[in-house]
């Protein structure tokens, strides 16, 4: 019986140690006995956990009951003892208590009486080990949350990456070396003080100082890129996300640093490299399409009909390459993102206007019906003007494009909730279903008996998604094999805000 | 008297074919092959107009154009660049980050249609 509590009797007389055995251990409680106090003693160093309550004779030859109990109480003094005293003298129990015994019981008493006085001094002594209990867990709890807490610390303060936290007045609770670092400001500077005193670089202050008062409940985290250092040499991206609670209060944010001084410096080199690349493709092939222009105008001399046949088929091939040079040069610009830095308020109106009386010429030459309504006022955008030009270029070209003579295109905007719509209609060949779900893929071009003729790189569709992607903005395409095409383009009305 | 164009650009390919076009339409047409020399014909010819390319490797179209304008003997002849690498997305691009460059007098990309470098001239030259 693992729980059995253990009593432990030390008395001189053998009639007492007996009869107590006896009483205590028909409740079931372990008793071991002692017939003076050295021995008593030992029984208990010995093992003193296992002890749970001490029943002691205080008037013993040898050594004195109340010496016993002073070496006890030096032991542990958490041990619960009850002195028994024969000749019933309120002095010595009251000494004794004063000492620290439990409880006492006089001489003579019945098994009833040895009863309730034992069993409170275990009960007693359950509560005691339940609070020693509870005590150890609390410790160890506490332990566990300083290792916890340490190691957090150690991780925090081992990233490469900064971290800065703020709480909801905009004071820094907790920052990294990491950070200090990259922002160049001491550590100490920086906790415990309040943003507009830490002297931050202004853009990341207001982007946390934006973070902590937005109102707006879709607002989750935003990235920025910030040009430090003297020359501006250094480049962060600032990553800012608001810690809400259930209610959706702002409790305080959190940013994480990074220095992308190296990803800038490489994306830098692509870009010259691609450049490059483009312009020793680009220079060859633009002095054999001259050249081909040159023959194909006769003035290098007269060519037979024949000749000038192949001569012009050969003249649309080099076309084709330089198209698809100069899409692929847009595409990696909009990848690096390049091509969308300048956004400006705009009227869209004007851009589509301007295209539209850009591609008159061209439509005109296939007969087609182009047309472009837009209502007197509508929403500025956000936009950068030359993306937008070649968004809508794109489009309308291809309507145009895929449009047999005779048909209709019609460009038509309108404001539609936080969004202005354009839409790019014409009564063309449309899209077969199967091939809908592709077309703004990268290098994907329907093939059909009725577009083999067409040129084009596959290439145009995919950057128009990249550039509305860029704008925040969606695209969608309805088509109805030989019932026409709808492009729809949602951008959102300015201005927009940093995501 | 037939009024003098000086084509420069550093490809003769392209010099040669558009010579041929210029010529073709009674011009006179003086040419360089780098930027450079394009700066010294152009104060040796006497040019009506300059065709300019931009891409070039000793001195870049931009930079041609910008000493011709700062030049009180020459500024007042019209240049046309010729643009091969730079799309006409490039091209504004261009014009919205230095200033320098809208000191030419129009743009045009190449390979080009006779017609239209013909008219972008005629409309040149009449100013």
């Amino acid at each position: 019986m693992p729980n059995q509590a253990h009593i432990l009797v030390i008395d001189d007389e053998q009639i007492m140690r007996e009869g107590c055995s006896r009483i205590l251990s028909k409740d079931g409680l372990a008793v071991v006995t002692a017939e003076n106090g050295k021995q008593g003693l030992e029984e208990i160093q010995g093992h003193p956990e296992t002890i749970d309550v001490i029943l002691l004779d205080l008037m013993m030859p040898g050594m004195s009951g109340m010496e016993v109990l002073d070496q006890i109480r030096a032991i542990d003094p958490n041990l619960l003892v009850i002195v028994i005293t024969g000749y019933a003298t309120v002095e010595s129990a009251v000494e004794a208590m004063k000492k620290g015994a439990y409880d006492f019981i006089p001489k003579p008493f019945t098994p009833d009486q040895l009863r309730i006085v034992v069993k409170r001094a275990l009960e007693r002594r359950t509560l005691q080990k339940e609070a020693e209990f509870l005590r150890k867990e609390r410790e160890k709890s506490l332990r566990d949350i300083a290792t916890e807490k340490s190691k957090i610390k150690t991780i925090i303060n081992c990233m490469g990456d900064g971290v800065l936290v703020c709480d909801r007045d905009s004071c820094i609770v907790l920052s990294n070396p990491a950070a200090s670092r990259m922002l160049k400001v001491h550590e100490s500077s920086l906790i415990g003080n309040f943003l507009p005193q830490c002297n931050l670089h202004t853009e990341l202050s207001n982007l946390i100082q934006e973070s902590l008062t937005t109102k707006d409940k879709g607002y989750t985290s935003v990235s920025q890129e910030l040009s430090m250092g003297d020359s501006g040499e250094i480049f962060l991206r600032a990553h800012t996300a608001p810690v809400r609670n259930d209610l959706g209060e702002t409790l305080g944010s959190v940013t994480v640093l990074q220095d992308i001084s190296h990803l800038k410096e490489l994306d830098k080199m692509k870009s010259e490299f691609i450049a490059m690349v483009a312009h020793e493709l680009r220079a060859p092939l633009a002095a054999v399409e001259q050249q081909l222009t040159v023959i194909l105008n006769k003035m290098a001399g007269e060519i037979t009909e024949k000749q000038e046949q192949l001569l012009g088929r050969a003249k649309e091939r080099t076309k084709g390459l330089l198209t698809l040079i100069k899409d692929l040069l847009d595409l990696s610009k909009i990848e690096a993102g390049m091509m969308v830095q300048y956004k400006e308020p705009l009227r869209l109106q004007e851009v589509v206007q301007k295209v539209v009386d850009l591609m008159r010429a061209e439509a005109e030459a296939k007969k087609l019906d182009l047309q472009f309504t837009a209502p007197h006022t509508l929403p500025l955008i956000n936009a950068d003007r030359n993306s937008m030009e070649g968004i809508f270029t794109n489009l309308i070209s291809n309507a145009i494009k895929y449009t047999p003579e005779g048909g209709k295109v019609w460009v038509d905007l309108v404001e539609e909730g936080e969004f202005v719509k354009a839409t790019v209609s014409d009564t063309g060949i449309g899209i077969k279903k199967e091939d809908l779900p592709r077309i703004f893929d990268k290098f994907y071009r329907v093939k059909t008996v009725e577009t083999r003729q067409i040129v084009g790189t596959g290439l145009g569709l995919s950057i128009v998604k990249s550039v509305v992607d860029a704008h925040l903005g969606f695209i969608s395409v309805e088509s109805e094999e030989g019932g026409g095409t709808t492009f729809t383009v949602l951008l959102p009305k300015g201005p927009i805000q940093t995501a | 008297m037939a009024k003098k164009i000086l084509i420069v650009d550093d490809d003769p390919d392209l010099v040669e074919a558009v010579t041929m076009i210029l010529e073709s339409k009674k011009y006179d047409v003086a040419a360089a092959y780098g930027g450079i020399e394009g700066l010294q014909k152009a104060k040796t010819e006497n040019p009506d107009l300059i065709v300019l390319d931009v891409m070039m490797p000793d001195k870049d179209g931009y930079a041609v154009c910008k000493e011709l304008k700062a030049d009180p003997k020459l500024s007042q002849i019209p240049v046309l660049l010729l643009t091969a690498v730079v799309s006409k997305i490039a091209t504004t691009r261009y014009t919205q980050q230095g200033g320098l460059e809208t000191e030419a007098d129009d743009y045009i990309d190449k390979p080009v249609e006779p017609e239209v470098l013909v008219k972008r001239i005629e409309t040149l030259l009449a100013k």
